[in-house]
């Protein structure tokens, strides 16, 4: 099972990339709408990304207890 | 609607046909914005030699008029479907093969239509070749109008899916249905207000507009085709139906998207000229659609 930090460095890897963030405007407590400026397509872009990197299904359910980097970290940790 | 629809149940088409025709020409004549902006429009498409041969007037009040009267006669045909009297209802298609093949595939859409023409003649098409279509309305009453359309026919496939710009309900819903196989359509002539920095601007009948970017964005991140599809009519009753296909379904690279999904709507907002230029009456944006007040 990778570790919360391994799960964080995928996901801030993929917010670099698909997103063009900087490491600067990354931190676990960053809210993905508020700070990172993130729209619901954005939301399905990053879901499609990361249902890629882990085989994991999202529903949209499971995307309401999650407002932060951390909090896609955690949802990831407790599923992989 | 239920109103409408009981109006059209007791009263009859003839009946109804004489109310709508009063009530648009009510309107035309109380419209003065309305019918500035028709007049505008309408001298776009004077303006190619096809949209002339469609229109076959001058770009003036009476053709202004006849865009009224024509949106008074789909309006009739949308309560004869409403109301469960459409039976008789004629189609002639067009590029129904792309509907079929993604049907043998399994394979779910996005259908991409607009203001032009009648949709709800579409829902009825759909129903009948028994295809699962949803349909995405930027409005808060999408719960309302599933409970009336279920009222009114109960065997109808056809849903609302209620749309927030912002909701993330919304794109997940789309994404659930388009995998299960089913087709979702969106009228993607209007940018939404939340749609701000989502949208292409592209030349339409010679002059720059918005045009929502988010049905295609969506498709390239799902990586599903999407359809055009348009119903016209021809006389009551009886319609002229184009599918096409923009694209079969490319996911577009990051970097490429951008470029991806302007084409998209760029190639989009040609067809739609494309159409209106044939079917110059049935353009049913009564609203000064190129902002030709603002920049007056």
């Amino acid at each position: 099972m990778p570790s919360t930090d391994e799960i964080y460095k995928w996901v801030a890897e993929v917010l670099k990339q698909q997103f063009h963030f900087r490491d600067a405007d990354l931190r676990p407590q960053a809210s993905l709408i508020d700070d990172l400026d993130l729209d619901s397509i954005d939301a399905i872009d990053l879901t499609v990304r990361l249902e890629e990197k882990t085989g994991l299904a999202f529903k949209e359910e499971d995307l309401k207890a999650i407002h932060t980097i951390q909090d896609v970290v955690d949802f990831l940790h407790a599923r992989l | 609607m239920r109103i409408t629809v009981a109006c059209y149940r007791t009263l009859g088409r003839r009946v109804c046909g004489v109310l709508i025709d009063a009530i648009v020409a009510y309107f035309f004549l109380t419209d003065s914005a309305g019918r500035r902006a028709s007049i505008r429009y309408l001298r776009r498409v004077h303006a190619t030699r096809a949209g002339r041969r469609a229109l076959g007037r001058s770009a003036g009040t009476w053709a202004s008029f006849l865009r009224y009267r024509a949106f008074g006669r789909a309006m009739l045909d949308r309560l004869a479907i409403w109301a469960g009297k459409a039976q008789d209802f004629e189609y002639r298609v067009q590029g129904n093969e792309y509907c079929d093949r993604l049907a043998e595939a399994g394979r779910g859409g996005i259908v991409v239509g607009a203001h032009l023409g009648n949709f709800d003649a579409l829902r009825l098409l759909a129903e009948r070749q028994q295809r699962i279509v949803h349909a995405l309305m930027f409005t808060a009453h999408a719960e309302r109008i599933n409970r009336i359309l279920d009222e009114l026919s109960p065997d109808v496939e056809l849903r609302m899916i209620e749309s927030d710009p912002n909701s993330l309900k919304a794109v997940f819903e789309i994404r659930e249905r388009v995998q299960r196989g089913e087709l979702v359509s969106i009228l993607a002539d209007r940018a939404q207000p939340g749609e701000v920095g989502r949208t292409t601007e592209t030349v339409f009948l010679g002059t720059p507009v918005e045009i929502p970017q988010s049905p295609f964005l969506l498709a390239g991140l799902l990586g599903c085709p999407v359809l055009l599809m348009l119903a016209f009519q021809t006389g009551p009753g009886r319609y002229d139906v184009f599918t096409e296909q923009l694209t079969e379904g490319v996911q577009f690279p990051r970097e490429e998207r951008e470029k991806g999904v302007s084409e998209l709507s760029t190639a989009f907002a040609a067809r739609l000229e494309h159409y209106c230029e044939r079917y110059p009456y049935q353009w049913f944006n009564f609203y000064d659609y190129w902002g030709d007040d603002k920049s007056s």
